[in-house]
């Protein structure tokens, strides 16, 4: 689901009536769209001197093939190595020496790009923004340099990281069509063989202003910037709508298992359901059932297996927005000599009982009573605000979700709940990985291995 | 999600300060938002700042005396385990229930041990007021300890460590502390060692407490959406009755720096890349030299566009990062160089650092380079002071340092005075050349001859020895 085409004129939300106890009201979002396609949100927030300023274009390693894995995430990087006017070194420097600073990250559905300055640079942001935005420079030198940095991050992240590893070989044996099937980061093997070809007909393709959406919040003038995103952003030539990705993950017909053998002090699991997308009814009721699994020390998973029969030293997970069904993980840290297998059996059931037996009202009143305080801690920054709003708006479709969640939440009931779990917490919908510990001399532990 | 890059995780920590708006056009002034110290009848110090713009509540607490430096050798962690017990059971309430209570309002309840002292901090919405701080209270006087918790907590701990070590950028900090302090008692890991927390009984634990927890020892700081008047009654309800006192912290003795240059090589068989990170004793919290410091570090490690980032990833993708950065702490704290590299180049990202912090030596800095520094410090500080939590734990931290407002209340003051005089004299001073203490996790095949090329007095260990 795409976001709504917005207006050109203003269009001011009556967000109190959307719930009781979240008080939106004091959230006075705007929403304006360039001829050119781009739409924009905009929140005034003159709370301290700075600017938050987010560019969330749609692209991800969702739209990327064999061959390219990782190109999304590499393309991110390029962004900042020299366009027309600005060339290598320039953009960072020249938002530094004005008190900006700036980051970006890729998802698997999204591009995202951040700046964070005080208001006083607002013109020179938006020449930066509109440079690279519209004469992208891929000088050949840059592009293997900045290659080099990539293959360090993904050495970083996901080879030098087992827990990330270990996910990784988790999500290509849940995802046997769809791109989900391979990391954002991208296959070492792709990161190698990259062509600056593929970088230019990716700045063609998905970057161009009806692509992107951008959120500002923070200390301007809404008739300032909007004065400034005509004046720079609105020339950037709209391009035809990207190829919409129509993959779709056929049905999981039965359990699939991974192992990774390698050097590590500890065995290590994960376990994944498929879910739906950010936008399907379900989303919300297994949000209600993650509180209800995972949330505080008081969570059903955390009580049980850390505090109660101590095979974990740890509990994580939940589902996260995605544009395509995505997965539901759980990841857990088994104790040292805890047999991986016991650690499994007592998730599942865990799992088994939020399927067939009562959900408490306490447990359903505590993941609304959280779901309201998460509201708030996310509108505690700028920053925050930039981010909820710009993800709400292309992941759920809407950015009117964001200030709807508590009272979504709200309205889940108990067979809500018992309803999602036995749908998606299924034995056939399942796929685990397992981190097998291994010595240095090339021998499984036997005491560790599941 | 990949991030394009991770914010150098040692950089100066500076305090908190909240940005008036300017009465007239031109930089705005830089002030704290207004609180009165006040003290409880019992010694508690009272910090309270009204900020009404969310309905939420940050509680942050310091006990000066609960710090890390106070765990006896051989039982590092001590200070540790008693913070993490506190919301382990109370006189009258189990783990599970007080887990249960703060899940039911959505509230967060953290407790942790640094070096220098112990401290903790709770987030709530105002409406859970009278719960959450009577349920901290309880916490912080009336901590039960129970042993079956106790146990709980040290296995977890352990396994915790194990699988820490995994990731080297988890751990690379504890080894680095041991290898530059040694004996002194900032080179004790805070959350212990595989070992050590084994050692430590119920009995050390509730020793410890009663020994180094008492509100004469305690700094209280409340930012959020309250009335001060209303919120000192209400601590004063919550904690009043506490009578407890103890000493003040011991003082201790500062470390002796590094001389010369050794190493400590951490083998670890699967690592595709050689992390490493060198340095030497930095500087206190209290030391007015870390305005121009922080200018300085800045330009040298601190930022994307800094010249340890610049030379080792953007003009030669060696590695995904490289920084610089201060810990000040009551004593001289560690200032360190560090960054990653793949095996393959494990050599060349080394020399590369040791020549950019010889550059910084021999080229100084220029007046046109300070002045971006100083430009990208005032644009970043507003960020860093925005939310309650950030207010609650800076105003903590300089009563804790004996510091008041004036501190940060002329932060941009002195930012806009330092010289190139005054750079060149702490890059002489803070930033050595010579003397220097390097710890390495890696193949040992891959840093054996880097740290011998380098002529480094090496001592080895494998990452799965118990400690650091």
């Amino acid at each position: 689901m795409r976001p709504s085409p917005a207006l050109r004129h203003w269009l001011p939300v009556c967000l109190a009536a959307l719930t009781a106890t979240v008080h939106a009201q004091q959230f006075d979002v705007q929403t304006r769209q360039l001829d050119n396609g781009m739409k924009i949100l905009l929140l005034e927030d003159h709370s301290i001197p700075s600017v938050a300023l987010y560019f969330l274009h749609r692209v991800g390693s969702r739209n990327e093939h064999t061959g390219i894995t990782g190109l999304s995430h590499f393309f991110e990087h390029m962004m900042f190595n020299g366009a027309r006017k600005y060339g290598p070194k320039m953009f960072d420097r020249a938002m530094e020496d004005n008190g900006g600073r700036n980051n970006a990250y890729t998802s698997e559905d999204l591009t995202v790009y951040q700046d964070w300055f005080p208001p006083s640079a607002l013109p020179l942001i938006f020449d930066l923004e509109a440079d690279r935005t519209r004469d992208l420079s891929f000088d050949p030198k840059m592009v293997e340099s900045e290659r080099g940095v990539v293959a360090n991050e993904r050495r970083l992240s996901v080879e030098n990281n087992d827990h990330n590893l270990l996910g990784e070989q988790l999500m290509a044996a849940a995802f046997n069509a769809h791109p989900y099937h391979w990391p954002v980061v991208g296959w070492m093997v792709d990161i190698e063989h990259w062509q600056r070809q593929d970088l230019v007909d990716y700045y063609k393709t998905y970057y161009a202003p009806n692509n992107c959406e951008m959120v500002i919040v923070g200390d301007f003038d809404t008739t300032a910037v909007m004065r400034l995103a005509r004046k720079y952003l609105e020339p950037i030539r709209a391009q035809p709508a990207p190829r919409p990705v129509t993959t779709t993950e056929p049905e999981q017909m039965g359990e699939r298992r991974v192992q990774l053998v390698k050097f590590a002090q500890l065995p290590s699991l994960q376990v994944a359901y498929h879910s739906p997308a950010a936008t399907n009814d379900d989303y919300v009721p297994l949000e209600v059932a993650s509180y209800i699994l995972l949330k505080g020390e008081s969570s059903r998973l955390y009580r049980r297996l850390v505090d109660e029969e101590q095979v974990a030293v740890s509990v994580d997970g939940g589902q996260s927005p995605h544009l395509d069904p995505f997965v539901f993980l759980f990841d857990i840290q088994p104790r040292d000599g805890v047999p991986v297998g016991r650690v499994e059996g007592l998730l599942e059931a865990e799992l088994g009982k939020l399927q067939t037996g009562p959900v408490t009202a306490r447990e359903l009143q505590k993941a609304k009573n959280t779901a309201v305080a998460d509201f708030y801690r996310t509108m505690k920054t700028i920053d925050g605000k930039a981010n909820a709003l710009g993800t709400y708006d292309v992941l759920f479709g809407d950015y009117h979700r964001l200030f709807e969640a508590p009272g979504r939440i709200r309205a889940v009931t108990l067979e809500d709940v018992q309803r999602v779990a036995r749908k998606y917490f299924t034995p056939k919908n399942r796929t685990v990985a397992v981190l097998v510990p291994e010595k240095p001399a090339g021998k499984p532990d036997a005491k560790t291995a599941p | 999600m990949m991030i394009r890059h991770l914010l150098p995780a040692a950089c100066l920590a500076v305090a908190a300060l909240v940005p008036t708006r300017p009465a007239t056009a031109g930089e705005p002034a830089l002030r704290l938002p207004e609180y009165h110290p006040t003290k409880l009848e019992n010694g508690i110090t009272l910090l309270l700042v009204e900020r009404p713009a969310l309905p939420l509540i940050t509680v942050h607490w310091v006990m000066r005396t609960g710090g890390a430096t106070g765990d006896p050798a051989g039982q590092e962690g001590l200070a540790s385990l008693t913070a993490g017990l506190l919301r382990k059971g109370t006189a009258t309430r189990s783990a599970a229930q007080i887990s249960d209570d703060l899940d039911f309002v959505g509230a967060t309840l953290d407790a942790g041990a640094g070096l220098d002292r112990a401290s903790g901090s709770c987030e709530f919405v105002k409406t859970d007021l009278d719960a959450v701080v009577d349920l901290l209270a309880e916490t912080l006087t009336h901590p039960a300890f129970p042993a079956d918790e106790l146990t709980k907590l040290v296995r977890q701990s352990v396994d915790g460590i194990k699988e820490e070590k995994a990731v080297p950028g988890q751990v690379i900090g504890r080894y680095f502390m041991g290898a530059l302090f040694g004996s002194h008692p900032y080179g004790r890991p805070v959350g212990g060692t595989e070992t050590s927390l084994a050692r430590v009984t119920r009995e050390d634990v509730v020793r410890f407490y009663q020994e180094r927890y008492a509100p004469n020892q305690m700094i209280l700081a409340v930012a959020g959406d309250f009335s001060a008047p209303v919120m000192e009654a209400r601590l004063r309800a919550a904690f009043g009755g506490w009578t407890a006192r103890v000493a003040p912290p011991a003082l201790l003795p500062a470390a002796d720096p590094a001389r010369g240059r050794r190493a400590l090589i951490v083998a670890k068989p699967d690592a595709t890349q050689m992390f490493f990170r060198f340095g030497n004793l930095g500087l206190a919290f209290t030391n007015p030299d870390r305005v121009p410091i922080e200018v300085v570090n800045t330009l040298f490690g601190g930022r994307f566009t800094s010249m340890l980032n610049s030379e080792l990833r953007i003009q030669s993708g060696l590695t995904y990062g490289a920084s610089s950065g201060f810990t000040p702490l009551r004593l001289p704290g560690p200032f360190a160089i560090s960054s990653y590299t793949p095996n393959e180049t494990a050599g060349r990202a080394m020399d590369l650092a040791l020549e950019t912090l010889k550059r910084l030596h021999e080229h100084g800095l220029t007046a046109e380079q300070l002045k971006s520094a100083k430009a990208y410090l005032k644009g970043l500080y507003p960020t860093q002071f925005e939310t309650n939590d950030q207010i609650a734990a800076t105003i903590a931290e300089l009563e804790l340092y004996g510091l008041d407002r004036t501190w940060i209340d002329t932060w941009f003051a002195r930012i806009d005075a330092v010289t190139v005089a005054d750079a060149r004299r702490v890059i002489d001073r803070y930033y050595p050349l010579e003397n220097l203490s390097f710890v390495f996790i890696g193949q040992a095949a891959v840093v054996e001859p880097v740290a011998k090329r380098l002529g480094l007095e090496a001592r080895s260990k494998p990452i799965e020895d118990p400690g650091f």
